[in-house]
């Protein structure tokens, strides 16, 4: 197994809101990265893993917790070392249409992050966009388009190329591929996976698709409102043992007629953020749910090598 | 037969090439259609015209939609008004967006109710709860009080399927009823559109780029690309035994649990 690249540590990140209270948006959150790997980070909407990512990214201080990266807590970098650092994470965002400045040239979006760091000349930005561009796969005259003149796919490629330029060590997708067609999707996640061969890169990958993650990643995070459910390898996706990643694995519609006699549907809502209820936080849809369940939340335990479940009762 | 479609074409504004061409499909009572195909295939297109509600200078341009033995090219004005809402009704991709914020959702309800019956305010009021019980939503005394911003995506595609089924209509247009959802909601929204179309013997024609979705709801199953259609047939055939390239490759990238890796 490769080194671990970063660490997060315990990270809470506490929003306040009216009235005095506070809404839990990650509660207490711990994990490594490791170099080369993807670790996708999967749940539903509102269970905190863009917050989660924010704070990896730097851009939103966590209310306690460190961020470990090369040996140091970045969470308490400020000026320019906190700048220096954005070199060696870089993000891509969910919408590559709102990513970019619709007025700039490909050639100027990508070469942008370089500019900024003095990395290159202002003679260097064509010929350094065209190798960025060919790197994804992208026909190296691109660098005269303007975002809105390409394909959503070949938008989330500019963004990736972008995101490539500095030659960071990890880059963290926010829904990266999740507002393009199954064959576009397809394509990128390919394009991921050979930019991993060739460069070592580390993604941390956010998506809500379990049949997504199960393409590529390495370890899958599964996150409940703002708790970390279970961490397991990807390729033991189906020896998932907490209710809830069972019910996520359940509710993925698939081609094979089979396989969809088995869908099952998790009753019920999210609950609010905001009264998470003591004990385990998946008690209200959990079928499985026990007096125990309500009175003491599960801890984050190892039930098999290199998986670990917040569950008193793993199935 | 409910709805016959042939060989219909679409265009817009005065641009000669159409935007769909030679769509013809056909749907009896209580059966399920599925058009699946990636995003500018022309998939939403073809339920807009079906309802007549083309965007920006869209119109037909040639073919025929006969629906329930009438001509659906020849409607004036009152016909449709007769027919959308009633007997055929939409489903939208985020029922929040149709409709009007700054309104209670229960005032639209019932407005609606009252357009398409000559029920007076209280009876169309305890009609939008029954619907809405209908659709497993709790509280609905609550809802229809609320506003639409204060549901979850989830709740707000229950009230836009209870507005839809109001008038238990023989055709639902569905337009990605399920995109915008979490998959655990998406799971409930697709077991709830399989009840309610079984049960009340209404025929559904579902637009949606999720296959997945699209095998297990449907009966008959229609690929399209480019404005065209690729393959259309039995939903098993087509999943199952696939003849165009196309729909090869469509199947191939999708993601399955315990399927293909790439690392």
């Amino acid at each position: 197994m490769s080194e671990i690249i970063l660490s997060v540590e315990h990270v809470t990140k506490k929003f306040p809101v009216s009235g005095g209270r506070f809404l839990t948006a990650c509660d207490d959150i711990t994990f490594n990265v490791r170099k080369g790997e993807t670790v996708a980070v999967v749940g539903e909407s509102g269970c905190g893993k863009t917050t989660l990512l924010k704070a990896i990214m730097n851009m939103q201080k966590p209310t306690s917790g460190k961020i470990i990266f090369h040996g140091e807590d970045i969470t308490q970098l400020t000026g320019e070392a906190k700048r220096q650092n954005y070199r060696h994470i870089q993000m891509v965002f969910q919408d590559p249409t709102a990513a970019f400045n619709p007025k700039m040239k490909v050639r100027d979006i990508v070469c942008e992050p370089l500019i900024n760091f003095d990395l290159i000349g202002k003679g260097e930005v064509d010929s350094k966009a065209r190798e960025l561009l060919t790197q994804v796969d992208l026909p190296a005259d691109f660098v005269d388009r303007y975002p809105n003149n390409m394909s959503g796919g070949q938008r989330q490629r500019v963004a990736i190329a972008r995101a490539l330029a500095l030659e960071p060590e990890i880059i963290a997708c926010d829904e990266a591929t999740s507002a393009l067609d199954v064959s576009v999707q397809d394509t990128i996640i390919k394009l991921l996976v050979k930019l991993q061969r060739e460069k070592g890169i580390t993604y941390i990958f956010i998506c809500h698709d379990m049949a997504l993650v199960s393409l590529f990643s390495h370890r899958v995070a599964v996150m409940y409102l703002g708790n970390m459910m279970e961490k397991l390898d990807g390729d033991k996706l189906n020896q998932a043992r907490h209710p809830y990643t069972r019910a996520l694995l359940k509710a993925v519609f698939s081609t094979d007629q089979e396989k969809n006699q088995y869908i099952g549907i998790l009753p019920g809502d999210i609950p609010s953020p905001l009264n998470i209820p003591s004990g385990c936080p998946f008690q209200n849809r959990c079928e499985y749910c026990q007096e125990l369940c309500q009175q003491k939340k599960p801890d984050f335990s190892e039930v098999a090598p290199n998986h670990f479940v917040a569950c008193h009762f793993p199935l | 037969m409910l709805l016959d479609v042939k060989n219909l074409a679409v265009s817009y504004g005065k641009n000669p090439t159409p935007t769909i061409e030679g769509v013809s499909f056909d749907l009896n009572d209580g059966e399920i259609l599925a058009i699946v195909g990636e995003s500018g295939s022309g998939k939403t297109t073809v339920i807009r015209a079906i309802l007549n509600v083309l965007p920006g200078g869209g119109h037909v341009s040639n073919g025929s939609m006969t629906f329930d033995g009438k001509n659906l090219l020849e409607l004036d004005a009152g016909g449709w008004r007769a027919l959308r809402g009633k007997n055929i009704s939409m489903i939208f991709q985020d029922s929040g967006n149709m409709m009007n914020p700054v309104h209670t959702i229960g005032k639209q309800f019932v407005e609606y109710i009252q357009v398409h019956s000559d029920l007076d305010k209280r009876a169309a009021w305890d009609m939008a709860i029954e619907k809405l019980e209908l659709m497993n939503l709790p509280n609905p005394e609550n809802i229809l009080n609320s506003y639409t911003f204060e549901l979850s995506g989830g709740m707000r595609q229950r009230v836009g399927i209870a507005m839809a089924i109001t008038f238990q209509p023989k055709l639902l247009l569905a337009d990605e009823p399920t995109s915008a959802l979490d998959v655990t909601t998406q799971a409930q929204i697709v077991g709830e559109l399989m009840f309610i179309t079984r049960g009340s013997g209404a025929a559904m024609i579902i637009v949606t780029h999720n296959i997945g979705v699209a095998s297990y709801l449907a009966d008959n199953l229609m690929v399209m690309s480019g404005g065209r259609v690729v393959e259309y047939g039995k939903t098993d055939d087509v999943i199952n035994r696939p003849q165009s390239e196309y729909t090869k490759t469509l199947l191939a990238s999708v993601p399955e649990i315990g399927g293909r890796r790439y690392v």
